[in-house]
């Protein structure tokens, strides 16, 4: 049987048609909205502009008021939230598609910064190589390179590292196994390490590469 | 238990930092730890990195009235559907 029917104004989580009362709205905005600044701590991370970010966040809760009578478990309101907007993100990203080069599989799974750091050696009289390498790098640069991401690998990674989500918490939020999860988050750090990496080169901080 | 390479380490140190790795593999990966020093160099590289990138994107402030513009929003889609 198809949830929700076709008697009463109650359908799904995509409920176009979901009626609430006062109560209901009031209770939906207590228990969701004291998530509202962890929703666009993900957000910006995932579109950047603040616009964009905003906008994706109101998605999400108007998305989620819309299904709420359906929440059973209104303790788990806040993986449901994060389910939620990540639905929302991943139909933005398909609606506009970007290219991104991810490069042979094998190849990123092999990248090491910690041994391109150590063999290009960019500050010789440095005995903390690796932590002077990082301080290199300010914010916006960090944010940048994990923008550069394809989105199936960006949108795990930002839960993890923003809201510390456990790989069993991601697989249930963006409803997939846990080996795709560690996977995900595998091949999105190498490819935050590798865009590191390129920034060095861009930034002159590798010899070799200065322009 | 069977020894592993280096490069069979370091792809495991993720999933180790992360607390996922476990068994034989957990045993295996210590095993190696205790006997290679740029294995034990590169996982705590690989530990300041993880701990470097979280820092700078935790970081964010909301823009002025989002909460306000939300909650009339959120009336407003409530409105429209009685």
């Amino acid at each position: 049987m198809k949830r929700g029917g076709r008697r009463g104004r109650k359908r799904d989580n995509s409920g176009k048609t979901c009626a609430l009362s006062m109560e209901q709205q009031r209770n939906f905005e207590e228990l969701a909205l004291p998530h509202l600044r962890s929703l666009y701590g993900v957000a910006i991370r995932l579109s950047a502009d603040p616009q964009d970010a905003e906008d994706l966040v109101q998605d999400t809760y108007i998305k989620a008021l819309q299904a709420f009578p359906f929440l059973r478990e209104p303790e788990k309101v806040r993986p449901w939230l994060w389910q939620i907007l990540s639905r929302a993100a991943m139909d933005r990203f398909r609606r506009e598609p970007r290219e991104i080069y991810v490069g042979d599989l094998q190849d990123l799974d092999g990248f090491s910064l910690y041994h391109k750091v150590r063999d290009e050696d960019p500050f010789p009289y440095s005995d903390r190589l690796h932590q002077d390498f990082l301080a290199q790098f300010r914010d916006e640069e960090v944010n940048r390179a994990l923008l550069a991401l394809p989105e199936e690998y960006r949108l795990p990674l930002v839960l993890f590292y923003v809201e510390e989500l456990s790989y069993r918490e991601l697989a249930e939020v963006l409803e997939c196994p846990m080996g795709t999860i560690m996977s995900r988050l595998f091949r999105g750090r190498k490819m935050i390490e590798r865009e590191l990496w390129e920034y060095a080169k861009e930034k002159g901080l590798i010899k070799r590469w200065k322009p | 238990m069977k020894p592993i390479a280096c490069s069979e380490a370091t792809q495991q140190f993720f999933a180790y930092l992360d607390r996922v790795l476990s068994g034989e593999s957990l045993e295996a990966l210590e095993a190696h730890l205790e006997n290679c020093l740029s294995c034990c160099d590169q996982l705590e590289f690989t530990r300041k990195l993880d701990a470097f990138v979280k820092e700078r994107v935790r970081h964010t402030s909301m823009p002025l009235g989002m909460e306000e513009r939300l909650k009339s929003a959120l009336r407003r889609a409530a409105t429209d559907k009685k």
